[in-house]
């Protein structure tokens, strides 16, 4: 009954704290994605006619989330029973999300209109071990593009 | 090549569907799967351990356990006893009983496989009167008779391994340890059908022994006051709630009844004393 209690608590704390903080992320997402949004990001290889390059430069956005207890339920029930593991998506949808932003003012504090080559790379970080709450990192990386300075 | 840049509307990777609603949804489903295995285990032992003959049963070795004497005038008398309720409740001559006295403190008693039935010291010497033995000896007889010793066993042994995947496969340790629990739950609630067989047998035994149930009932009030507030609610027992089983045997008591026990043997606490060396020598 202990047992119970206990496990019951973590499922409690982890809705709670997670929910909020996720409702919280995806406000702030929202946002300064509106405010970035003169700033594209594309996955094309070489940069397009719309910018004319002065000068380049690597970008970098990286985000380590963990997951909390309630989503990893949820998914190791979706383990035993297959079908979309939906408390992870939202969480890899908001770790992707911040990589580009933070990748995004990176480049903008430098004075970049474009960033091409867009690329992400996810590393587990708990990796193998098994009975660890997991956590992911996300990194979104790119070449900006910093206009010559007109005359 | 025409570059536009629309705002991507909300929700394509990640799902808008509230969380605690698939929590209810996967929750229940999985428990549900968990309770249906499990029943489904447990109906296909307890159908192929009634096939399993009782002369292979008492071949089956359990733990050695160091019992008293079985000889002296205490082992004697309790197996007397056993032998009036294996008479009365009718088993078949293969089911031999044979009766352990333990020298502890524990206040309990259980019947385990081929029919060995064991009583501790803590309980018996606190028995007011020969009803309540009998009433206990017949519900341990009773467990032997309807063969609950081997058909727990082979619950445990299905039920627990079908457990044991499951929580391993879950991978994570509180999460499994959950999963395997609820397993349990489901175990626990045959095992409390199996004490209120073991009391429907044991009271008819009772009754055809002295006629009437009344001091039958002290068993359980000793159990009752020695499990003081620590009794579990009945949902996380392998007993049903004392107060149901004491209720079960009042039921067939009258008021006239409720003083015509029968007394122990005069010698009884003596001879308690006289088979428990170790007492002796505190």
């Amino acid at each position: 009954m202990i047992d119970l209690a206990i496990f019951l608590s973590l499922l409690a704390l982890g809705y709670g704290f997670g929910r909020h903080a996720e409702k919280k992320h995806y406000k702030s997402i929202i946002k300064r994605e509106k405010k970035l949004r003169g700033l594209p990001a594309i996955a094309a290889k070489t940069p397009t006619m719309l910018s004319m390059p002065g000068e380049s430069h690597l970008v970098i956005g990286s985000v380590v989330v963990s997951v909390d207890y309630f989503k990893r339920f949820i998914s190791v029930l979706r383990n035993l029973v297959g079908g979309r593991v939906t408390s992870y998506e939202s969480l890899i949808d908001r770790a992707r999300r911040e990589a580009v932003l933070r990748m995004k003012a990176q480049a903008k504090d430098m004075g970049a209109d474009l960033i091409f080559n867009t690329k992400f790379e996810t590393a587990s970080i708990y990796q193998g071990r098994g009975n660890q709450v997991g956590s992911v990192e996300v990194l979104a990386y790119g070449t900006a593009i910093i206009p010559a300075r007109q005359g | 090549m025409e570059y536009s840049n629309p705002e991507i509307p909300e929700g394509i990777n990640s799902s808008k569907a509230h969380p605690l609603k698939e929590f209810l949804w996967l929750t229940s489903g999985v428990l549900a799967s968990i309770f249906v295995l499990i029943l489904a285990l447990v109906v296909f032992v307890d159908v192929l351990t009634s096939y399993i003959p009782f002369s292979m049963e008492k071949e089956i070795p359990f733990p050695e356990i160091e019992a008293g004497s079985e000889q002296g005038p205490l082992p004697e008398y309790l197996q007397s006893l056993a032998d009036r309720i294996v008479e009365s409740q009718d088993l078949p001559d293969e089911m031999k009983i044979t009766i352990h006295y333990l020298d502890d403190e524990t206040v309990n008693a259980f019947a385990t496989l081929g029919g060995h039935v064991f009583f501790f010291r803590g309980l018996l010497e606190k028995l007011p009167n020969e009803n309540a033995l009998t009433m206990l000896m017949a519900h341990e007889i009773a467990h032997v008779k309807h063969r609950h010793p081997i058909k727990s066993l082979g619950r445990g042994l299905v039920a627990g391994l079908a457990l044991s995947v499951i929580s391993t496969t879950a991978g994570d340790a509180i999460i499994g340890n959950f999963l395997g629990e609820a397993g349990y739950l489901t175990i626990l609630k045959y095992s409390r059908e199996m004490e209120l067989e073991a009391d429907e047998t044991a009271i008819k035994a009772v009754n055809s022994i002295y006629g009437h149930l009344g001091g039958a009932d002290d068993l359980f009030k000793i159990l009752k006051a020695e499990a003081g507030s620590l009794e579990p609610p009945e949902f996380f027992s392998t007993h049903p709630l004392t107060d149901d089983r004491i209720a079960e045997i009042d039921s067939y008591v009258d008021a006239s009844q409720k003083d015509k026990t029968t007394p122990l043997p005069d010698k009884f606490q003596e001879w308690i004393t006289e088979a428990s060396p170790q007492s002796a020598t505190e």
